[in-house]
């Protein structure tokens, strides 16, 4: 392989990796806003705060495998909460203090990390079984990207399982359509919103895990990852699953080769690209509600 | 009657208040003000879309900014501009953007309408970014000459002085808040309020809802600029971090929430809480942030009507002469 297709293909590689980590992250606030109507700004520092208490687990002598199963977990935990003492509060009162309620959440959160944890950047290494480099076609790829784009395809697949084939996820997809004829129907809606909810900050954090070792842990990791997938869920279109997934790749993409190509225009094309989706098309390219 | 001589003493009060706080204050404390009056502005103006007509913008500070940016822009670039100039060019940069977005953002409501301002913001914040051979990048742009201010018959007074500025400031952001107000209290102003309250109600009145939402974005976003203007010229320095970041959007709706939605006051009197909680809190922490949004969590939380709602409920349990017992 020469170098250009080398560099090409090594471009779609990275792109695929931070779309497949966009796509955890997008899935949730996707999900979320589906079911609740909620816009949850603070779902990037979800992403984060994961990300830290990886930093803490492998600190305190965990390795990186035990923080990838805990760190999401105590995340979704903190999600719980702010799901059942803050938001449950206010849902009847409408969307707006809602939205202002996530404001509050994520800049808590933004500055409760660096309370916490200090202003520094943490490194992360690769866990020893995924350091190597691993032989593409004749191209050295880093074996942890591929790592992350099986893991993010791994849980993709469970969580279309558990959406398309299990009561519960029926039970959700009804939600996202219509939440309040489900709960008409003797549902405990709260409750799944609180479940949705879990499964969404999850999400999240299992992303802020996975790119930790990529791009270390600093306070402001979030904010990338936080506008990107918030325009992949616009453009895809609010509760789409695979809008999400088509859009959060595109972007993967975009991000990957605008970097090489474009280093001026990428991110302002990102928010024209948003821009003009919401204009004319206000559902979103795969969404069926506004 | 006697309500109209309360009104007038209780401005002239106000008026005389303002004349004196420099000569007692002291410089440093000015300068504060001055800063809290450019944020009462500013969230009066956002308050015009958020509690009058229910509109809920996350990128005010695209107006801000770019009231900020065209002053400091044109008085580094065009020379001999009057300092009055530089503000209505920053004014216009505003209204300019606010009549470009409009048409896009009008048909919305709700979350829609917050996540496509969110949108505008963030992009606009973007391209100053990157198209640092005009805006500086994240340095900013400073240095720009501040020019004295010329009234006929006299000299130019030096607007460099910061006790020359503070009047200048406060007679233009305090004309700003008069004219907002006045603005609310026109029939515009009641539609609005219809608008928030019920919207398809408006539309079978027969009034063209876009269109005054419409309006409503452009005198919003106006004055959003005048604001920014002022703070150019008080700053002498823009940035984009400082005048287009997510934090400038955030702010005045902080403010907004903590002094109350519902009234007009409301965003002044939370502007001044937020102002003399940071000069309290920055003797011991930086972290100002982590107390902003605990304070908004709190508000939203147990008092979403802020500091005018909770001072509603009081007046009327305790004041209020009850005319049926």
């Amino acid at each position: 392989m020469d170098a250009t297709t080398a560099m090409y293909v090594g471009q779609i590689m990275h792109g695929l990796a931070y779309g497949m980590l966009l796509f955890l992250v997008a899935s949730g606030l996707t999900l979320i806003f589906g079911m609740m109507g909620i816009l949850n700004l603070a779902h990037a520092s979800f992403f984060m705060l994961s990300a830290y208490f990886c930093v803490s687990v492998i600190h305190m002598g965990g390795n990186f495998w035990l923080a990838l199963l805990a760190a999401p977990i105590i995340t979704a935990v903190i999600g719980v909460m702010v799901e059942r003492f803050l938001l449950r509060g206010i849902h009847a009162s409408g969307h707006i203090g809602e939205l202002i309620l996530t404001v509050g959440v994520m800049m808590v959160i933004m500055e409760a990390v660096q309370v916490f944890w200090g202003t520094d950047s943490h490194m992360i290494s690769v866990p020893s079984a995924l350091a190597g480099m691993v032989n593409i076609f004749g191209l050295q790829y880093p074996l942890y990207r591929l790592f992350v784009i099986f893991l993010a395809l791994a849980i993709l697949g469970l969580l279309v399982l558990f959406l398309f084939k299990t009561k519960m996820g029926m039970i959700i997809r009804a939600g996202v359509s219509d939440a309040e004829m489900v709960e008409a129907l003797g549902i405990n809606m709260p409750l799944v919103f609180m479940m949705v909810f879990a499964a969404g900050t999850w999400l999240a954090g299992v992303a802020g895990v996975a790119i930790s070792p990529l791009l270390s842990v600093f306070p402001g990791m979030a904010d990338q990852m936080g506008m990107d997938a918030f325009v992949v869920v616009v453009v895809g279109g609010f509760g789409s699953l695979l809008g999400a997934f088509v859009s959060a790749l595109f972007f993967g993409l975009l991000n990957s080769f605008g970097i090489q190509f474009l280093p001026r225009i990428a991110p302002v094309l990102m928010f024209v690209f948003m821009v003009l989706v919401l204009s004319f098309k206000p559902k979103g390219l795969f969404g069926e509600r506004e | 009657m006697t309500k109209i001589w309360i009104k007038t003493l209780a401005a002239i009060i106000l008026i005389g208040l303002l004349i004196a706080f420099p000569k007692v204050m002291g410089v440093l404390n000015t300068n504060i003000f001055i800063g809290f009056a450019i944020m009462a502005l500013f969230a009066v103006s956002l308050n015009l879309m958020l509690g009058y007509t229910g509109l809920l913008s996350f990128g005010h500070a695209m107006f801000f900014g770019l009231g900020a940016y065209t002053t400091a822009l044109s008085l580094k670039h065009i020379d001999n501009l009057p300092i009055s100039m530089a503000l209505l060019l920053g004014v216009l940069g505003a209204v300019v953007c606010a009549v470009i977005v409009s048409p896009l953002l009008v048909r919305l409501s709700g979350t829609a309408f917050s996540m496509l301002t969110l949108a505008f913001g963030q992009l606009m914040y973007i391209v100053c970014l990157k198209f640092r051979e005009v805006t500086g990048g994240a340095d900013g742009l400073g240095g720009f000459p501040v020019p004295d201010l010329k009234i006929p018959f006299t000299g130019g007074i030096d607007m460099t002085d910061p006790v020359n500025f503070y009047y200048f400031a406060i007679t233009v952001l305090g004309g700003c808040i008069l004219l907002i107000w006045r603005f609310t209290k026109t029939p515009i102003g009641s539609v609005m309020i219809s608008i928030r309250d019920n919207d398809n109600r408006v539309d079978y009145l027969g009034f063209h809802v876009p269109s005054v939402k419409s309006l409503v974005f452009i005198v919003s976003g106006g004055f959003a600029g005048a604001a920014g203007a002022i703070y150019a010229l008080f700053q002498n320095m823009v940035s984009t971090d400082g005048v287009l970041g997510l934090f400038t959007s955030f702010n005045p709706i902080i403010m907004t929430i903590i002094g109350g939605v519902s009234s007009f006051t409301g965003p002044i009197i939370g502007a001044g809480l937020l102002t003399i909680l940071e000069e309290f809190l920055l003797r011991y922490t930086d972290r100002i942030a982590l107390f902003n949004g605990l304070v908004l969590i709190l508000m939203i939380k147990f008092a979403p009507g802020g500091i005018m709602g909770i001072w509603d409920g009081v007046y009327r349990k305790w004041f209020k002469r009850r005319t049926l017992s």
